[in-house]
């Protein structure tokens, strides 16, 4: 048999090329990481059929069925057909499997569905943005957390969305038990302070965890009607210069961080270096060549901020820089000094 | 005097109170619960009857009327103590059979402990009129029936069951007449639903000796409450609040006296001046709270403090279950005995 | 005006007739008071924009004033130094049942006090210390350190005309008076007749039941002894709840209970 595959394709068909000689695996989409029995049955199913009987839990919330021929992608597409329609992720014909790679499973915790602290549907969001953005080659990552615990390590994506709440206050309702004082600085960041035995709120400080809420026993802090959220830009892993989202919004309306996310893929377009190694290239990196403000022109393209929304002036990364010096030897703080 | 109402006729009615009265009553709060996008079902004021929630048992209860969790009380100016004016108008309040049981025992503390009488207090209570929801079904915790505060014959204006989209009124109080019979509503035969049995059912015991206050059974409280208090504030039977004293930021010397509700779970309450406190562990303040309402209360008044409404046990984040408090020391009651 | 619509929450003024500085964190405010009162009752000490505080009566002189001496230990007793002899102070009260002084005027009586537990039983060891078998009334008054004495001038009179016990829990060397906690003295009186004697105790919660303990092995009866309680009061009705202990409340049952009560009263 003459073995001649065309592997950028199965890469874009969303199998991953192994070491193993003539098997590819399936990697199986589930926006926000959540999944029907159905699709999950299937999910097995294939691996049993096709693969080896394991399946990988991928870190983005996906599966991997590993070892499968080559020469049964087709077939493993029709079977793939099930879980794509049951998860409702976009597809261009059916039956042929994923549509595209690049732009990576949108995760999610469990968020308010579950999660007393979640200040979103995160399952939602996640599942919504990706419906909005898939199919696309862009290498993008997205992640949404319901609230400033940030349990989905959002910093680590490009895009972070993390749900606030902004309490409200009714003083008439508050028998200044102080809880929501104790917890806010025990769990959280200690924004609230008595005085004449009512809570005031340091709203610069506050991060509408909504701690608060959920230990007043009266009902005197409630959530607000909105739901807000921060967004954190640009975060990465990565051999050169892994780093942490910065904040770029916060108190920001769900509609203005899509519209972002979608502008970003035009800006994508026009700068993403097609010279890069499989013309794959992380957004920051694009961001470090054009700076920043080149990306804003794109980004808040038709964006209006609500009323409450605080923009960040400028955004710095930080991060390590792996490609300037990796000596830890003579670096500047020894553990040793801080013995003496 | 019965009749049933639909829900215009019956909003005709409310309409005719809201002349003279304020209504009272509990309303579902969209996204006012603890949880994002969550419900609550609180007191508040109404117009009509789409704005009652019927269905549902308040999680909070009417005595936030009577008991405000935060009143102001004086006043202060330079030289001056000025009485804060009370909210004392007319008011009708909706609630259910075990909610009127709790009213005397408010009443008990606030009008007939001692000699004092709370004049606060006095002025709200004089002015307010109830009326009964009636109960069809027992809710998630009730043990109404267990403490005999099921059915309520009396003190109210008229009771009003809600079934299938119409409103079954027994109207106790002739001055209404001519309000139902001008609503157009069709006469009938109505009394107030209640219910005869709840899922949960407790044993009081007569006598609690004191050997139960040094039993065992406490101490699994100290780890698993939390002192929260959600419970003491969600009872429509505890009534206790603390002084509190303000003078306003901006100008020193003015300022106010205030009384806010207080938990025996919480925090403070037996702190003393100086920094004592009586019952530090939770297994001692849920010691307390449990002997009042079924003990206590009893040997000062009569009758159980505790009546039965559940809110206690729906409300607490660590599913502390107070019934089942109550069985267990009736269980410690009996093997003290055997 | 009725009892009924009253506001027992209105404080009225008194003026402050005298101060007594007995230490720094102790002074006795003698307040203008013409009405009926008890040693044993408290009056609730109001500051306007601070608070209140239950203040135990220290002394009366009927139908001339009342004492007060409170310890600085909060944002309203701060507040109460403040003020100076001529000014006014506002106060509610009295509350509470206080002392009945007949149950302790004839035959031998013991009474035990702490610290600013003396407050209370002053105005009872000073009946005491008047009546004609005084020799009879023994009294043991504790204080953490000779600094901390509250009273000096009554405890000088009280020495002359009654049996005095007057102790510290710790002193500095060379201090020559008793040294040891007051339950130490309790077994050293003699009594001619321990079943007919009465005592009353008084004092942080740890003293009190040590303090009853000494007695009841001493052979006291139970009905033979009273003590007064302390506890946290917001409103001084009966309506707080705050004070509640079992089925009784210390600021209407109390805060003086005979010990066949205060037995079965575990907070």
């Amino acid at each position: 048999m003459i073995r001649d595959y065309d592997m950028k394709d199965y890469k874009r068909n969303a199998f991953r090329q192994s070491k193993h000689r003539g098997e590819i695996a399936s990697r199986v989409r589930v926006p926000g990481g959540r999944i029907d029995a159905e699709s999950l049955m299937r999910v097995v199913e294939i691996a049993e059929k096709y693969g080896d009987g394991t399946v990988n839990l991928t870190n983005r919330q996906g599966f991997e069925i590993p070892h499968i021929r080559i020469e049964d992608r087709d077939k493993v597409n029709e079977e793939l057909q099930l879980i794509i329609e049951n998860t409702g992720v976009n597809q261009g014909e059916p039956g042929e499997g994923y549509p595209a790679s690049g732009t990576r499973n949108v995760v999610a915790c469990p968020g308010q569905d579950l999660c007393p602290f979640g200040c979103y549907d995160t399952k939602e969001l996640a599942q919504k943005i990706d419906k909005m953005i898939f199919p696309n080659n862009h290498h993008v990552k997205i992640a949404c957390t319901g609230c400033s615990n940030d349990c989905a390590h959002v910093r680590l994506n490009d895009f972070g969305i993390i749900g606030q709440t902004e309490p409200q206050y009714d003083p008439n309702r508050c028998i200044g038990c102080e809880q929501c004082v104790k917890y806010c600085s025990k769990r959280s960041v200690g924004a609230l302070s008595v005085v004449n035995g009512k809570i005031v709120r340091d709203t610069n400080k506050c991060i509408g965890c909504g701690v608060c809420v959920n230990y007043c026993p009266t009902r005197a802090w409630t959530r607000s009607k909105e739901h807000y959220f921060r967004l954190e830009l640009m975060g990465r892993t990565g051999k050169k210069n892994p780093r942490l989202g910065e904040d770029f919004l916060k108190w920001a309306d769900e509609e203005s961080i899509c519209k972002i996310i979608k502008n970003t893929y035009d800006y994508l377009d026009a700068y993403l270096d097609m010279a890069a190694v499989e013309s794959k290239e992380h957004i920051g990196y694009i961001i470090d060549r054009t700076g920043v403000e080149e990306y804003l022109k794109y980004a808040m393209k038709d964006v209006e901020l609500g009323p409450k929304c605080e923009m960040a002036g400028r955004i710095y990364w930080g991060g390590k820089r792996y490609d300037q010096t990796n000596e830890l030897r003579k670096s500047m703080f020894r553990f040793s000094d801080r013995e003496e | 005097m019965g009749y049933t109402l639909t829900r215009s006729e019956f909003d005709q009615v409310l309409e005719g109170l809201s002349e003279k009265y304020r209504l009272y009553a509990p309303v579902l709060k969209k996204g006012q619960g603890r949880f994002t996008d969550t419900d609550v079902v609180i007191y508040d004021f109404v117009y009509s009857s789409s704005e009652i929630e019927f269905e549902k048992k308040s999680d909070y209860s009417f005595k936030e009327i009577l008991t405000p969790l935060s009143q102001t009380l004086f006043f202060f100016t330079e030289n001056v103590i000025k009485e804060a004016d009370i909210d004392d108008s007319e008011a009708v309040v909706f609630l259910r059979s075990c909610d009127m049981h709790a009213l005397k025992r408010l009443d008990q503390i606030y009008l007939h402990n001692g000699s004092h009488v709370d004049s606060f207090y006095k002025k709200i209570r004089d002015k307010l009129h109830f009326v009964l929801i009636g109960c069809t079904s027992s809710f998630q915790d009730c043990f109404c029936v267990s403490m005999g505060t099921n059915r309520t014959e009396d003190g109210y204006l008229f009771s009003v069951n809600y079934v299938d989209g119409h409103y079954d009124v027994d109207l106790k109080d002739a001055s209404l007449e001519e309000l139902f019979a001008d609503s157009g509503a069709a006469a009938g035969d109505v009394t107030a639903a209640y219910v005869t049995e709840n899922e949960v059912e407790v044993h009081v015991p007569e006598e609690i000796p004191n050997s139960v206050i040094g039993s065992d059974l406490w101490k699994e409280y100290d780890k698993r409450c939390v002192a929260c208090g959600r419970c003491n504030l969600v009872c429509p039977t505890c009534s206790c609040f603390t002084m509190q004293d303000a003078y306003y930021t901006d100008n020193g010397k003015v300022g106010e006296r205030r009384r806010v509700g207080a938990s025996c779970m919480i925090d403070g309450y037996s702190t003393v001046a100086g920094g004592g406190e009586y019952r530090k562990k939770h297994g001692e303040r849920m010691r307390f709270k449990t002997l009042h309402k079924i003990s206590d209360f009893r040997k000062r008044y009569g009758y159980d403090m505790c009546v039965g409404c559940g809110r206690c046990d729906d409300v607490c984040p660590e599913y502390i279950s107070f019934s089942n408090i109550i069985n267990k020391v009736d269980a410690a009651v009996k093997e003290g005995e055997s | 005006m009725s009892m009924i619509n009253r506001n027992p929450y209105i404080s009225f003024p008194s003026e402050i007739l005298d101060v007594i500085k007995h230490t720094e964190k102790e002074y006795t405010f003698r307040m203008a008071f013409q009405g009926d009162v008890k040693p044993g009752q408290f009056f609730e000490v109001s500051i306007p924009k601070f608070g209140e505080a239950p203040i135990s009566v220290s002394g009366i002189e009927e139908g001339v004033s009342v004492d007060l001496t409170i310890r600085r230990v909060g944002r309203v007793t701060n507040m109460v130094f403040e003020h100076m002899k001529g000014e006014s102070l506002l106060m509610r009260g009295p509350y509470g049942n206080g002392f009945d002084l007949d149950l302790y005027r004839d035959g031998e009586v013991i009474v035990v006090a702490g610290g600013t537990g003396v407050s209370p039983v002053r105005g009872v060891v000073e009946a005491l210390s008047l009546t004609e078998d005084a020799a009879d009334k023994h009294v043991i008054v504790g204080f953490r350190s000779p600094d901390d004495m509250l009273f000096r001038k009554d405890l000088a009179n009280w020495e002359e005309r009654l049996d005095l016990w007057l102790t510290v829990d710790g002193a500095p060397e060379g201090y020559e008076g008793k040294v040891g906690l007051v339950t130490k003295y309790i077994p050293e009186i003699e009594l001619k007749d321990v079943s007919s004697a009465r005592a009353i105790v008084v004092g942080p919660p740890a003293m009190m039941r040590f303090s009853v303990m000494g007695l009841l092995e001493k052979g006291f009866k139970e009905e033979n002894i009273w003590v007064s309680q302390e506890r946290k009061m917001c409103c001084g009705l009966g309506i707080c709840g705050h004070c509640r202990v079992g089925d009784k409340y210390i600021c209407l049952d109390g805060p003086v209970f005979n010990y066949t009560e205060s037995k079965d009263m575990i907070d």
